[in-house]
């Protein structure tokens, strides 16, 4: 498999050579999966794919366009290349489209990144069906439940990548997750719901799927009698799942493309402290098993382990060929990978105890950020927390600020990472945000 | 009536009669009640313009066929990205395991059947050369620069898709659809003193390249500069609930998520959508009537034919105040006992369908414009938005408020900025207690997303005034 889809990737190269393209670098990926969906008592739904495709970026004459195709017969694809080059000829020169320095692809790293489980691959049929059964049962022990619904997804993806510049490498991984979401009555319409889903490369680095069905069940119970809240200024407690979301906008503003097309909040604070010194976060593609982790980022850059915060000062940008050159910067990575903060001391429960007012955030709804501002607003429910105890549960309600100030109140974070994201944020705390509600 | 033979469809994705009946067959070989194969075949076409150049073009081609298997509420599924006869049923056979007996299916004939059009378009977008659309960007480029001298960049992106479907269903009937799709995208980014704002807008339609002249492509342009602008003088309302005004348009983000998606009915059948006891109830004051409409000409939402080979419909959600439909796909209508209303649809051929809405608005009010602004002492009016949310079963919902104003005292005064929006879907509808006569659709770009799949989507509503009930995310 994996020496065919090299050929394909470099017969791909060859044709766009051949056709007037002075580089070109193809990219193959075939991915494989399947998904059963099984709904109080019976299965729902069985899905299954099986599905590949190609993706060619051009460079010709300093001119450059990027293309896919799921039409992979050799006449086919032929005739796609063509017409791609020839289309290429008709855009406008950019100097800055040049193919990634192949200086770039050297000294890439050959360790074992166990992204692959044979255990999955060779998953049978009847142990996920067994699953499903079991985590539908767990779900359906309380008589407030009105619908539970368990799923299992396992698949795994083979990517080559050629360059005309002297770039190949292979990637492939497995991926397997489950997990149950589960809705309550309460009262003549309302139907509380929460759920709880893990995912991971390997099989045995998931918890028993029983054991996930009873916490998507019993975040569901601690859903009802939510209320809202009053507004005001209080600390916010954002769970480990929670953190991806509210971190991402971060991200983005890290971007090279951001920053050179003025849409970064985060654009002339390098070596600028941007956050609390409690905050480090080191970007990690070659953790082992970890979901983001690599050899090479999208561009055939070697991966390397980088420090993207230290105590509060930021590092690094996420740079690319493109816009690097724009910028006149030295390309790092455009791609960020997994991200793991410094911990704590304290895991979620430690820090609770320690709040005197506030809201314990378990997930987003809505909301959105402007990076160029770095302004958020975000809808969210949770707990609220009074004198170190969690206690009712809240919904309709909105967190509003903007992402400087809330990173210079940070001040605690968990020892407790989400190790079911890329994204691997612990607990975290903030003071003074300006919480709506009543 | 057509045959499968003659339809220039068959050749596109070289299948004949026989091949469809056969992985019809195949498909409901272990007991299935009901087959259908949905075959794809999409031609798109992008180009991203920044700092004054064309920076990337892109094209993409993707076909394939998915396969379904149906028995009772479940659901057998697999695809097959090949067209050849061998993997079509190949992939028949795995959605078949949904059931777990034999029946044999004799071949049958297929009838086509024929549908109305309702985004004819002058010339089909692959028949368009790359020459005549960079033409397009460049000229929103070059009239966004000129509109203002704080605009330090501006990007531009365009999208056009030409996307062929042919449906064959296990009843022997056959259809098809051609839908055009063209999205014109423009950012903006100034700087003021130091002080720098993005926003943008975007246009998206069923319409060929005819649609976009100069005054409509400066349409847009005018929108994302105007959008920027009124950030510098922004600022964030302050906390809490308040009466929220809800400008004639792109608002209609409310219906979808506050209303919209609790009326799809696959999760109305599980019982997990707070609307799943209130059909025929009394959801809202009487001058409301909300529908959820494929027939829109030229619309985003606009469909011929829904994805599972249903004609679409204009389907009346809410009449005068009172809930009366869901949104069915055909699972839900032969679970209800209902006729479907065509709102079954899929990102792709790699997808199942589900219910889906498609331009889904609300009718004209009684009020004006004017009598609901002074009937607000102290509250909000919003313009544009970004993005929204809901939860089926509590019913809370989000929307982001990019654009918005204060009102004090009956008058619009201050800008605002940067606003998320929570409330919960049975609460604001009975808390709708104005609306103008003045209903028009946004034909911006919305994507709506569930379990995973994206599907074009419009939205509108005539101005209304939600009373006190809504959380306004500000800071006090």
């Amino acid at each position: 498999m994996e020496r065919e889809l090299l050929q394909q990737a470099e017969q791909a190269v060859e044709l766009a050579l051949k056709t007037g393209a002075n580089d070109a670098i193809a990219r193959v990926r075939d991915e494989n999966s399947a998904e059963y969906t099984y709904r109080d008592g019976n299965i729902e739904q069985v899905q299954q794919s099986a599905t590949r495709g190609l993706s060619i970026q051009l460079y010709v004459n300093g001119r450059y366009s990027t293309h896919q195709t799921s039409d992979l017969r050799a006449a086919s694809v032929a005739r796609f290349i063509e017409d791609a080059v020839a289309l290429t000829q008709h855009l406008a020169e950019d100097p800055h489209r040049v193919i990634p320095d192949a200086a770039l692809y050297e000294g890439r790293p050959d360790t074992d990144l166990q992204s692959d489980d044979a255990a999955v691959r060779d998953l049978p049929r009847e142990a996920c069906i067994d699953w499903l059964k079991k985590m539908d049962a767990v779900t359906h022990t309380d008589d407030r439940v009105v619908s539970a619904t368990a799923d299992v997804y396992y698949g795994w993806n083979t990517s080559a990548r050629v360059s005309s510049n002297g770039f190949s490498g292979i990637q492939s991984g497995t991926s397997i997750g489950y997990g149950a979401s589960v809705t309550l009555k309460e009262g003549a319409h309302g139907r509380p719901e929460d759920h709880r889903y893990v995912r991971a490369h390997h099989l045995s680095d998931l918890p028993d799927p029983e054991a996930v069905a009873r916490e998507g069940l019993d975040r569901a119970l601690s859903r009802l009698g939510s209320e809202k809240a009053s507004s005001g200024r209080a600390t916010m407690v954002v769970d480990p799942e929670a953190g991806g979301r509210l971190m991402g906008t971060i991200w983005g503003a890290l971007q090279a493309r951001s920053i050179q097309q003025n849409r970064s909040f985060l654009a002339d604070k390098k070596d600028a402290q941007i956050a609390n010194s409690l905050l480090t976060v080191t970007d990690d593609p070659l953790m082992v098993r970890g979901l983001a982790s690599r050899h090479y980022d999208g561009e055939g850059i070697s991966a390397r382990h980088r420090c993207v915060v230290d105590q509060g000062v930021l590092q690094m940008y996420y740079v690319d060929t493109y816009y690097g050159r724009k910028l006149g910067w030295e390309p790092t990575t455009g791609m960020s990978s997994n991200l793991v903060f410094a911990p704590g001391e304290k895991d979620i429960n430690g820090l609770i105890a320690e709040i005197g007012d506030g809201f314990h955030v378990t997930s987003w709804l809505g909301g959105n950020a402007d990076t160029t501002t770095g302004d958020f607003s975000y809808g969210f429910r949770g707990f609220r927390i009074a004198n170190g105890q969690k206690t009712g549960a809240v919904s309709e309600m909105n967190i509003a600020g903007n992402f400087l100030d809330l990173l210079e109140n940070l001040v605690a974070v968990g020892n407790d990472p989400n190790v079911y994201s890329s994204m691997q944020t612990p607990t975290l705390v903030f003071d003074n945000v300006a919480f709506s509600g009543k | 009536m057509h045959t499968l033979e003659t339809h220039p469809f068959a050749a596109l994705f070289g299948v004949d009669e026989s091949v469809a009946t056969q992985a019809l067959s195949e498909a409901m070989s272990r007991g299935a009640e009901f087959a259908d194969l949905y075959f794809q075949y999409v031609r798109t076409t992008s180009l991203s313009l920044e700092d004054g150049i064309v920076s990337q073009a892109s094209t993409g081609i993707d076909q394939g066929v998915g396969i379904r298997a149906v028995i009772g509420d479940q659901v057998g599924y697999a695809f097959s990205e090949s067209l050849e006869a061998d993997a079509i049923y190949v992939a028949a056979r795995t959605a078949a395991a949904i059931a777990e007996g034999t029946k044999n299916v004799p071949p049958q004939h297929l009838q086509g059947r024929e549908t109305d059009n309702y985004y004819a378009i002058d010339r089909d977008w692959d028949e368009i050369n790359i020459t005549e659309r960079l033409p397009l960007v460049q000229s929103a480029e070059a009239m966004t620069r000129a509109m203002d001298s704080s605009i330090e960049k501006v990007s531009v992106g365009w999208m056009d898709r030409d996307e062929r479907v042919l449906i064959v269903t296990s009843d022997g009937v056959f259809s098809t659809d051609r839908r055009p799709m063209a999205t014109l995208y423009c950012s903006v980014t100034a700087n003021k003193n130091g002080v720098r704002q993005s926003n943008g807008a975007s246009v998206s339609r069923r319409e060929g390249i005819g649609y976009f002249t100069e005054e409509n492509i400066k349409a847009v342009c005018q929108k994302a500069v105007d959008r920027t602008m009124i950030l510098f003088e922004a600022q964030r309302p302050p906390a809490g609930e308040m009466p929220v005004v809800l400008a004639a348009g792109a608002s209609g983000i409310l219906l979808h998520e506050a209303i919209g998606h609790g009326l799809e009915a696959d999760f109305n059948r599980k019982g997990t959508s707070i609307y799943a006891t209130m059909m025929n109830e009394k959801v809202a004051p009487d001058f409301v009537t909300i529908v959820d409409d494929g027939l829109q000409e030229n619309d985003r939402g606009a469909l011929n034919v829904d994805d599972e080979g249903q004609d679409t419909a204009c389907t009346t959600l809410i009449e005068n105040g009172v809930l009366r439909s869901y949104l069915h796909d055909r699972i839900s209508a032969k679970h209800y006992g209902v006729s479907p209303t065509g709102s079954g649809r899929r990102e792709s051929f790699r997808h199942v369908p589900m219910p889906r809405m498609r331009s889904t608005y609300m009718l004209d009010g009684p009020h004006t414009r004017d009598e609901i602004i002074r009937a607000v002492d102290y509250g909000i009016i919003a313009d544009t938005f970004t993005n929204g949310q809901v939860q089926i079963g509590a019913g809370d919902f989000t929307f982001y408020i990019k654009n918005g104003w204060l009102i004090e005292g009956g008058k619009i005064t201050a800008p605002i900025k940067d606003v998320n929006i929570i409330g919960n879907g049975p609460e604001a509808l009975k808390n709708v207690v104005m609306a103008a006569g003045d209903a028009v659709l946004d034909d911006g770009s919305w994507t709506c997303g569930k379990n995973g799949q994206g599907v074009p989507v419009s939205m509108g509503v005539p101005t209304l005034l939600v009373e006190k009930s809504m959380t306004v995310g500000g800071v006090n």
